[in-house]
């Protein structure tokens, strides 16, 4: 590793002192920009530099429950893994990331690198990166203002799985990336991954890709999701079945599961045991809804995040029956109000409070749903300082749906630890 | 076959799995509310297939999809096209938006082919210099839409020539990209407006109810509900008029 990025990291490292200093926890972005605009080789040198590899996780939805269960997975084998845990996924976020590790050679610690990437930005700096796995997860329509139509997410992806140098993890039931793997040629491998038709029946309104594959894969031909009871699943590899549990209910739990179990084949080769990986990621902490549960200002909440029209519906769909105080946020960062509705949010039943920039959007689209709104209120400092104020739930925790802009403003008001860069 | 109660209206959603993209399926269900909370029985049908289709509508409703499911679309919407002409014919309200409407019209010109339509609305779509991709702002004509003010989201790439009488005069937006936007021409009115164009634009809801409950016989009421939801768009629209430096409700 080239000494010659010494200077750039310590100017980053500046940047990074200075960035915290102005917003604590926050302003991540700056310091990989500096080191990107003077150093343009750092961010793919680096990641190019781990003994056994890069592994890239992208596609529209599950990306960052994938991750973290791969990295459990290949954690449990003994691996030592870098992985952008902050959800760094834009390149001078991750920039920023790599520089909390990289020693002054520009070198990081560890065997491998997990790294999630968004499909948009993965797309951009791709072109450089030598993954020797990546693992793609499906294809929503995501943000559509900004990628205009699910082809365009697909040729995304498939940029990205170009650069493979080893195996390509695909979604069997997504027909976008069933057609993707058809076209990867030796050297490189496709490993499959696909729920059975039970499975299928059983989510009436599909699991969420724009297009699903008409068939379902044969259990020879690769990994297999052939159950899904609340936060339990069952999954069939190489002809044996094996029970895992799921941090959350869902069958897409079920499947990023499935996904992180491929992937972690696809990453070790030979060395993989098949129960030490289903206990590694039976072992992720749980976690409620789309997010995770925090205590503030003395209550809990359960944060749902909200990332494309397609995890909406899931979000909607997953959340805990009888949820009794419900506040949903919507901002800036879903400038078209068609994103939200593709959904059916009329299991919400009652929302307290509709909140966020767009309040009047989501207000508009819960209550011609049937879903009864008690309060528009477009402040959603106030709406979250009355939401949290309000006594304990009767059932269920309070819970707060909300899209990332949304989220980040909320972390801001709530002093809580920010999520260092683009959650989607 | 579906069939409703005498006295309830027949919303017709065409093909809402191909062409739901942007939720523009929901408009059913907007007009199926608002007939709801005024007083007025309502079903949406989802049609596919001829064996969907319902013995009568009311309303029809059809929206936007992918360009990869351009011909997927036209092709499902042929064996249905007898039933939309004769619908055009009896002066049945029907609003298509986007891929819909361009799939009605004459053909859709895209960048080295040609989809055909299905020919039962004058026009065809071609090309913008440039993808339209934000808030659109309408005036309607006052003589045939009431001279309101449309406020929407428009998001594609081509335009819409051949339009005899647009929907409305833009004043902010792309439209058809000859400074008019959408199409009216009898019962039919087509729109680049996409997901929550009725939900944000009642009176172009109420425009489609009353002529089909005209025909019917059937009387809205009004109601608190319906009130106080449609002062929710009225503010979700003067935030983007706001915004725009336009002047508000
Ligand atoms: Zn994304």
């Amino acid at each position: 590793m080239p000494v010659r990025y010494a200077p750039a990291i310590l100017l980053g490292r500046v940047a990074r002192t200075l960035a915290r200093l102005r917003k604590p926890g926050g302003g991540s972005a700056v310091p990989g920009l500096v080191v990107n605009t003077i150093a343009p080789g750092f961010l793919a040198s680096t990641l190019n530099s781990f003994p056994q590899g890069l592994v890239i996780v992208t596609g529209s939805s599950g990306k960052s429950t994938t991750t973290k269960m791969l990295v459990a997975a290949l954690r449990a084998h003994g691996a030592s893994v870098f992985t952008n845990q902050s959800t760094a996924n834009i390149s001078q976020g991750l920039t920023s990331a790599l520089l909390e590790h990289a020693g002054l050679s520009g070198r990081i610690a560890g065997d491998i690198a997990v790294l999630e990437m968004d499909e948009g930005h993965g797309a951009l700096i791709s072109g450089s990166l030598e993954p020797r796995v990546v693992v793609l997860t499906n294809v929503m329509v995501d943000q559509i203002d900004r990628f205009h139509d699910s082809d365009m997410v697909a040729a995304m992806l498939s940029k990205i799985a170009r650069r493979a140098t080893g195996t390509v993890v695909v979604n069997a039931d997504d027909l976008h990336l069933a057609r993707l793997g058809e076209n990867i040629a030796p050297p490189v491998a496709v490993a499959r991954y696909g729920v059975t038709a039970e499975v299928l029946d059983a989510n009436p309104r599909g699991l969420g890709y724009t297009l699903t594959a008409p068939t379902r894969l044969a259990a020879s031909d690769g990994m297999l999701l052939t159950g899904v009871d609340g936060r339990d699943a069952t999954v069939s590899v190489d002809g044996a079945t094996h029970a895992v549990r799921l941090p959350a209910r869902g069958t897409h739990y079920a499947v990023d599961a499935l996904t992180a179990l491929a992937a972690a084949r696809a990453t070790l080769g030979r060395s993989f045991d098949v129960a030490r990986a289903v206990t590694a990621i039976s072992g992720i902490p749980p976690v409620f809804g789309r997010g995770e549960v925090v205590t503030v200002r003395g209550t809990t909440v359960e944060f749902v995040l909200v990332q494309n029209p397609a995890s909406f519906q899931l979000n909607v769909d997953s959340l805990a029956p009888g949820t009794e105080q419900i506040l949903v946020a919507v901002g800036s960062d879903v400038r078209d109000p068609s994103y939200l509705w593709p959904a059916d949010t009329s299991g919400l039943g009652h929302v307290l409070i509709a909140s966020g920039s767009k309040a009047h959007d989501i207000g508009l689209q819960l209550m011609y749903d049937g879903v009864t709104v008690d309060r528009i209120e477009p402040d959603l400092g106030r709406a979250l300082d009355e939401f949290l104020a309000l006594p304990e739930p009767a059932t269920g925790v309070k819970t707060i749906i909300f899209s990332a802009d949304s989220m980040r403003r909320t972390r801001a008001h709530l002093g809580l630890a920010t999520n260092e860069a683009d959650p989607s | 076959m579906t069939l409703a109660p005498a006295d309830s209206l027949t919303i017709v959603s065409l093909l809402p799995r191909l062409l739901d993209t942007n939720g523009d399926a929901a408009n059913a269900r907007v007009l199926a509310q608002r007939a709801r909370w005024a007083g007025v029985d309502a079903v949406v049908v989802p049609v596919h297939t001829v064996t969907d289709l319902p013995d009568r509508a009311d309303i029809v409703v059809i929206g936007s999809g992918t360009d990869a499911d351009l011909v997927a679309a036209r092709d499902s919407l042929l064996p249905l096209a007898d039933t939309v002409s004769a619908w055009l014919a009896g002066g049945v309200p029907i609003l298509a938006v986007g891929t819909g409407w361009e799939l009605l019209g004459d053909g859709i010109d895209l960048a080295g082919s040609t989809v055909t339509g299905l020919g039962l609305v004058a026009g065809r779509a071609s090309v913008l210099p440039t993808r339209a991709t934000d808030d659109i702002v309408v005036t309607t004509d006052a003589g045939t839409t009431g001279g309101v003010r449309l406020i929407g989201f428009e998001n594609h790439a081509r335009g819409y020539t051949g339009v005899a009488q647009s929907l409305g005069r833009i004043q902010s937006g792309t439209g058809n990209g000859d400074g008019g936007e959408g199409v009216v021409a009898g019962s039919f009115i087509g729109t680049h407006l996409h997901g929550p164009v009725l939900a944000r634009n009642p009176h172009l809801a109420d425009r489609l109810l009353d002529a089909a409950c005209a025909a019917r016989g059937l009387v809205r009421v009004g109601s608190a509900h319906t009130a106080s939801v449609d002062d929710i768009a009225k503010a979700a629209r003067n935030q983007v008029a706001v915004r725009l430096g336009l002047s508000s409700e």
